[in-house]
């Protein structure tokens, strides 16, 4: 029944001793279908993407439908092969396997030196990290773009595989769990002759598995996503991610089938992702806030 | 212990250097992330300031200017209009972005069925990335017999509306799929917190007679709005920071009508190639944005205290 699972209810204002009132008992119902409607509107708007993919552009500028009539996935295919998808997937990759990366390495080590080797006036540079945490990106967006133009790296993804070793969130990430281990590992590791660097690559990252498991989605999402950098670079450079095209579509040529199934085509991987890894993305997004 | 410390420093002084070895290595470790610190956060923000002061050919700084660059941004109408549109902006997501998770956490903390997928479907649409979101969005506020929600709308017999082309209800129609994409993060965090308020306080309310949504708004609601404070200011800077959803939805129209200051920085940068006034523009946003943050951090602080 549905009313049973109440008595195991622990949080939350209702519980079931309230239940024996029939007003409480309606609540209950409505509050589970209001649910089951937000959950319709979060996830409509996907959904609908896919289905208007599979419609022609007469249908779809014609005939006011929600379903397609049928599904052809060959207008996918075709789509994907107009607007030379492979390529900027390739590209796109690219950028992500260098963030992935830079994001351990770089913000790993600076963790580790923060948290473990604690080199004299480690706090100041702690705290200029922190600082730099109240700057958006965005705002300094344009004199990093005019400075990695003057040096002649735009057009290549040399910057943005770099730009993410320097994020003073996953460096924080990395500082606490780092502080958490172990001491005597570390002290064991020193005796047996590893050197530091040896330390932080054979015994600190192996022990980190969880925290750098969190830190490869963080940034593969951050990667994927980022748009406004990879723009200003990589604009008619050949090298475009799928979100620099995405946006350079949907201002061009193609129409609005077209540029709905490149929106499939762009949160696809991003939903695999989150389909895989659901309940360290769903409890990372709760846990991470809640300490910072 | 720190006179002990002091003493075997004294004793120890002769035997070691100021600068150990250990500290020698850490900061080499360091150098690199640091060098990466410099040049893409630290310099950025210095350098934004002296471009803003400057003039410009293309990249090349030609002569100082001092405030000249700020003064043009503020006799510049736009601008106004595009502070008045972050007010406004800040305004409905205020009133439909701030709550709407606070409601959603509470609603889904009274589930017993289904709750696993009632978060992880309320958090899908963050995943999404921010251009493909509001791409998506378009079509869903189409105009005409066509559009997403003209259609849907016409199912239960109300006329065809023309959304963003109203002027008035541009801006909160951008807020609302900003709230889409992002409510469900924030309510993950005051589930969380609802979870861990104590049970004893509701079964000592009840007790004294306190009827359900007596409960809700002694118990559950200061609980979450110590929480609230902190999302309130981070849900304002993100919106200061707003770009994509009015250049994608209608190019800051239609009529400047929903023109954010980041779209200015754009413009500027993008299209005018006029890097300086760029750069003021993003100098004056980050003003605010300190501010704002350094309130952020004096509320955290307290929270913790």
């Amino acid at each position: 029944m549905f009313f049973d699972k109440y008595s195991k209810k622990e949080d939350g204002t209702i519980r079931f001793y309230d239940l024996h009132s029939m007003r409480t008992r309606v609540l209950c119902i409505i509050i589970f279908l209001i649910c089951i409607v937000v959950i319709i509107v979060a996830l409509f708007p996907p959904a609908w993407v896919f289905m208007a993919g599979f419609r022609t552009l007469k249908d779809f500028n014609n005939i006011p439908a929600i379903l397609p009539e049928k599904f052809d996935f060959s207008l996918f295919a075709k789509t994907w092969n107009d607007l030379k998808f492979t390529k900027y997937y390739i590209n796109s990759f690219y950028v992500l396997f260098g963030s992935i990366l830079s994001a351990i390495f770089f913000n790993g080590l600076l963790a580790y030196a923060l948290a473990i080797l604690k080199p004299k006036g480690h706090k100041i540079v702690f705290g200029l990290v922190l600082w730099s945490m109240l700057i958006p990106a965005t705002t300094s967006m344009v004199a990093l773009f005019v400075n990695i133009s003057k040096m002649g790296l735009s057009q290549s993804f040399i910057p943005l595989w770099l730009m993410i070793g320097a994020n003073a969130f996953f460096v924080i990430l990395f500082k606490q769990f780092f502080e958490s281990l172990p001491k005597e590992l570390i002290e064991a590791a020193k005796l047996d002759g590893c050197g530091y660097l040896q330390t932080f690559l054979r015994i600190v990252l192996p022990l980190s598995k969880s925290i750098v498991m969190v830190i490869i989605i963080f940034a593969i999402n951050a990667a994927w996503s980022d748009f406004l950098l990879p723009y200003l670079l990589l604009n008619n450079s050949g090298k475009e991610t799928v979100m620099v095209r995405l946006y350079m579509f949907q201002g061009g040529t193609a129409t609005s089938v077209e540029l709905l199934r490149a929106v499939v085509f762009s949160i696809i991987p991003p939903i695999f992702l989150f389909i895989i890894f659901q309940k360290q993305i769903t409890q990372g997004a709760a846990a991470g806030a809640l300490k910072g | 212990m720190v006179k002990a410390n002091a003493n075997y420093n004294s004793i120890q002084r002769n035997k070691k250097p100021w600068l150990q070895k250990k500290d020698i290595i850490g900061w080499l470790i360091m150098l690199p992330t640091i060098v990466l610190f410099a040049f893409f956060v630290w310099e950025p923000i210095l350098e934004s300031v002296k471009l803003s002061l400057y003039t410009a050919k293309g990249f090349r700084t030609q002569e100082f200017v001092g405030f000249d660059n700020y003064k043009a941004l503020f006799a510049y109408p736009v601008f106004t209009k595009a502070i008045v549109n972050t007010f406004t902006y800040i305004f409905w997501s205020l009133l439909i972005g701030f709550f709407t998770p606070m409601i959603l956490a509470v609603l889904i903390t009274e589930t017993v069925h289904w709750r696993g997928f009632f978060k992880i479907g309320i958090y899908f649409p963050n995943i999404i990335p921010g251009l493909a979101t509001v791409l998506m969005w378009r079509y869903i506020f189409g105009e005409g017999k066509t559009g997403v929600l003209n259609i849907i709308l016409s199912g239960f017999g109300i006329d065809q509306q023309v959304w963003f082309n109203n002027t008035l209800i541009t801006i909160p129609l951008i807020v609302i799929i900003l709230t889409w994409r992002g409510a469900g993060a924030t309510t993950l965090i005051y589930i969380a917190n609802i979870s861990n308020i104590d049970p004893a306080l509701y079964e000592a309310a009840t007790i004294d007679g306190a009827g359900i949504f007596k409960r809700i708004r002694h118990i559950t609601l200061p609980s979450i709005f110590s929480l609230g404070k902190t999302m309130l200011i981070i849900q304002i800077i993100a919106v200061f920071q707003i770009l994509y959803e009015p250049l994608v939805l209608k190019q800051g129209g239609p009529n400047n009508a929903s023109i954010s200051i980041m779209m200015i920085v754009w413009n500027y940068a993008n299209r005018l190639f006029n890097y300086p006034m760029a750069a003021a523009t993003s100098v004056v946003i980050c003003v605010f944005l300190i501010v704002l943050s350094g309130l952020y951090f004096k509320l955290t602080k307290s929270k913790e205290d």
